[in-house]
């Protein structure tokens, strides 16, 4: 085989890659062009078009807190991440390696106190 | 090796004193600042967070041991410190414009981001590796997102907010793609072994993609033509002191970043001209071109300064080209130059919004005898962006421009980009008299006579800025000393 | 010779950042064009990960614990300012975010 290159074929790769999504969401609006123009009523706008008539809009206001709670636990989610690198070659760190982790878990900490003090804990 | 984290702290000092400052300062809102007026919390989280930045210019000087740190993780050369002192005066300048003139919620929370974004810029600033490269790129990046998006009474701020995310995300996504190419290239992350790696290596294609990446990268940091749509909604949107640190400290720390990754790490030593530099002078070519002909189009005050900042790029790319040669002195006079005149351009605009809107070209309308302090300040910033001597704008453009020349004669792609660069200087002129002409010429819009009242600390921060620009352009060569 | 495999896991890693970089350039739904964002950081990390393997070093599989870092305060910062902004002006669509012109 006399391929140019062993990394020639990335290039190919990517234009094909680029190629395929565009490809495929240019097929579908030639095929929604031609076959199914859009009608929108009232009915196709509804949430389930067939069973529950559903009461009200469906894009109500979630309240924020939700979204603060997950953003939180995402935090604490990632801290271990580093944390069990840490245990696993506890025995082997010195005493700086101590301090460095306790300093990231500090500033963590930190987060969560402000957190608590602004009252995002608060399920209200 | 054996990591010595005595000698990493020693080194990191200055961050850790901005990363301390900050938790102080949201602490201490926390607890003392409950009962308080919000004029008085902004005015004591700014008073901690200036201690903190000047702690760390302090420990900056301190740890001016020059070297490899922490295997190699870091390097305090000249160029690493005095990109730090210039990002901390950046910084200290865009604080000191927030008591009086901010009208956000959250005091605490904005100055402590700020902090957060300065330590990432000085991170940037020594970072020899590509791991602690993109952290402190990040943090820094982070931090500004939140910043553009602060001011939650005007929804332009979050929109820019958006936009500046999104823009910022595919520019580290480029950036983190390129650097794996790069690792699997060379098989480390440290710039030292990466150029050494690649200087006995052939030129191979996956180089050329991975070089590609991180300048697309490097292109959206920079605000580069065509990698530069997000600066004018970013400038007009978010609040003032936070475009004025995106405009001014974030170009300094990026630029010194990029800079040394494309002279260090991608076989410019390899004798021959480092593949990067055609690519950089066609950013730069149409950087300049475009960046100076849409400003002539512009009615907003800070879209216009977004496409100046867009046509400075373009000279601080070719201070990138020349750094190869003639070293980094040049490139960072400019755009430590560059970045006092922008954050004085802001706080002027910063201050003018206190009394009510500055946002058109006509909203500088009287601004003469509205204030004689802020009009001659912004005589001083706007002269020394365009370049007029004896500001210190004048000189890093003839620094650069001279030392283009000298690359190449005036045949090579430098020595056209200067030629262009100073034909083009004229085309910027004309935009800058316009905003001074407002400033100074025409009379107020009835109704908006009054005077403006200029706070105590911004004011200062306003005179430090504008007597650092003369005194750098009145003698120059002590301030390059300190980075060669 | 780098062996074939690795040349897969990069051609994973090559599609991957594409089909992202595509997402964030044609579709108009902030969320969306967010997980597209996520998704060419992931074909980073996925080259990272096969490099690491292949050159045996490990600074690419501590890079990637990095990356998952970042990411999640991407993550976080993101939506922070897609919540702000739906607050404001009701809509996430990028066609509608106008208001900043000239």
């Amino acid at each position: 085989m006399n391929s140019p290159h062993p990394y020639a074929f990335l290039a190919l790769f990517a234009a094909v890659a680029v190629a395929f999504p565009l490809a495929l969401l240019g097929v579908a609006r030639l095929w929604a062009r031609y076959f199914s123009p859009p009608k929108p009523s009232a009915t196709k706008n509804d949430v389930y078009e067939c069973g529950v008539a559903p009461t009200g809009d469906s894009w109500i206001q979630f309240k924020a807190h939700y979204y603060l709670y997950a953003t939180l636990f995402l935090i604490f989610d990632v801290e271990v991440l580093f944390l069990l690198p840490i245990a696993v070659a506890f025995t082997e760190l010195p005493v700086g390696a101590l301090f460095a982790v306790l300093i990231f878990i500090l500033l963590l900490a930190e987060g969560l106190v402000w957190a608590w003090h602004r009252g995002h804990l608060e399920w209200k | 090796m054996k990591p010595n984290y005595t000698e990493l702290f020693a080194a990191l000092s200055p961050e850790a004193a901005l990363i301390v400052g900050a938790l102080l300062v949201v602490v201490l809102d926390l607890t003392l600042g409950r009962k308080k007026i919000a004029e008085a919390r902004w005015h004591a989280a700014v008073r901690i967070a200036l201690l903190a930045v000047g702690l760390a210019g302090c420990f900056t000087f301190a740890s001016g041991r020059p070297g490899a740190e922490f295997g190699g993780a870091f390097m305090l050369d000249a160029l690493a410190q005095a990109t730090r002192y210039s990002v901390l005066v950046l910084a200290a300048l865009s604080l000191a414009l927030l008591p009086g003139t901010a009208r956000m919620r959250h005091p605490a929370e904005f100055v402590a981001v700020v902090l957060f974004a300065t330590a990432g810029f000085s991170v940037m600033a020594t970072a020899q590796n590509l791991l602690i490269a993109f952290l402190a790129l990040e943090l820094a990046s982070l931090s500004l997102y939140v910043l553009a998006g602060f001011d939650k009474t005007r929804p332009e701020s979050a929109e820019a907010a958006l936009k500046y995310f999104l823009f910022g995300g595919v520019s580290a996504a480029f950036l983190l793609f390129g650097f794996s190419l790069l690792y699997g290239l060379t098989g480390s992350i440290e710039l030292n072994v990466i150029a050494r790696e690649l200087g006995a290596q052939a030129a191979s294609p996956l180089l050329v993609v991975a070089l590609v990446m991180v300048l697309v990268a490097f292109g959206f940091k920079a605000a580069a033509v065509p990698f530069h749509l997000w600066a004018p909604d970013v400038y007009q949107g978010a609040p003032a002191p936070a475009a004025a640190l995106i405009a001014s400290a974030s170009k300094v720390a990026g630029f010194t970043f990029f800079a040394r990754l494309l002279w260090s790490g991608t076989g410019a030593s390899s004798g021959q001209a480092p593949a990067w530099m055609l690519t950089l002078a066609i950013l730069a070519g149409a950087s300049l071109l475009l960046g100076n002909v849409a400003a002539l189009a512009q009615r907003n005050l800070r879209r216009l300064l977004a496409y100046s900042a867009i046509a400075h790029a373009g000279i601080m790319l070719l201070g990138v080209m020349t750094g190869t040669r003639f070293g980094p002195g040049a490139l960072l006079y400019y755009t430590f130059t560059y970045g006092l005149a922008t954050v004085g351009t802001f706080g002027v605009i910063a201050i003018i919004e206190r009394a009510g809107r500055c946002q058109d070209l006509d909203d500088l309308a009287g601004l003469y005898r509205r204030s004689p302090l802020l009009a001659g300040c912004l005589l001083m910033f706007v002269l020394s962006l365009a370049g007029i001597p004896p500001l210190a704008g004048f000189f890093g453009k003839f620094l650069l421009f001279s030392q283009a020349l000298r690359l190449t004669g005036l045949t090579g792609p430098a020595g056209w980009l200067a030629i262009a660069a100073i034909a083009l200087s004229a085309v910027a002129l004309y935009y800058y008299l316009i905003v001074l002409k407002r400033a100074f010429v025409t009379p107020a819009v009835a109704g908006t006579e009054a005077r403006i009242a200029v706070p105590l600390k911004p004011a200062l921060a306003l005179l430090l800025a504008a007597a650092l620009l003369l005194a750098l352009g009145v003698f120059p060569s002590s301030a390059l000393r300190l980075v060669t | 010779m780098i062996p074939a495999t690795l040349n897969g896991y990069l051609a994973i890693a090559v599609a991957l950042f594409a089909i992202g970089l595509v997402g964030v350039l044609v579709r108009r739904n902030t969320l969306v064009v967010f997980m597209c964002l996520e998704l060419m950081l992931v074909a980073s990390t996925l080259a990272l990960v096969a490099f690491s393997r292949f050159n045996g070093t490990m600074d690419g599989n501590v890079f990637v614990f990095f990356i998952l870092t970042v990411a999640a305060a991407e993550v976080a910062v993101g939506l922070a300012i897609i919540v702000a902004l739906f607050r404001k002006r009701q809509t996430i669509q990028i066609d509608q975010l106008n208001t900043l012109k000239h």
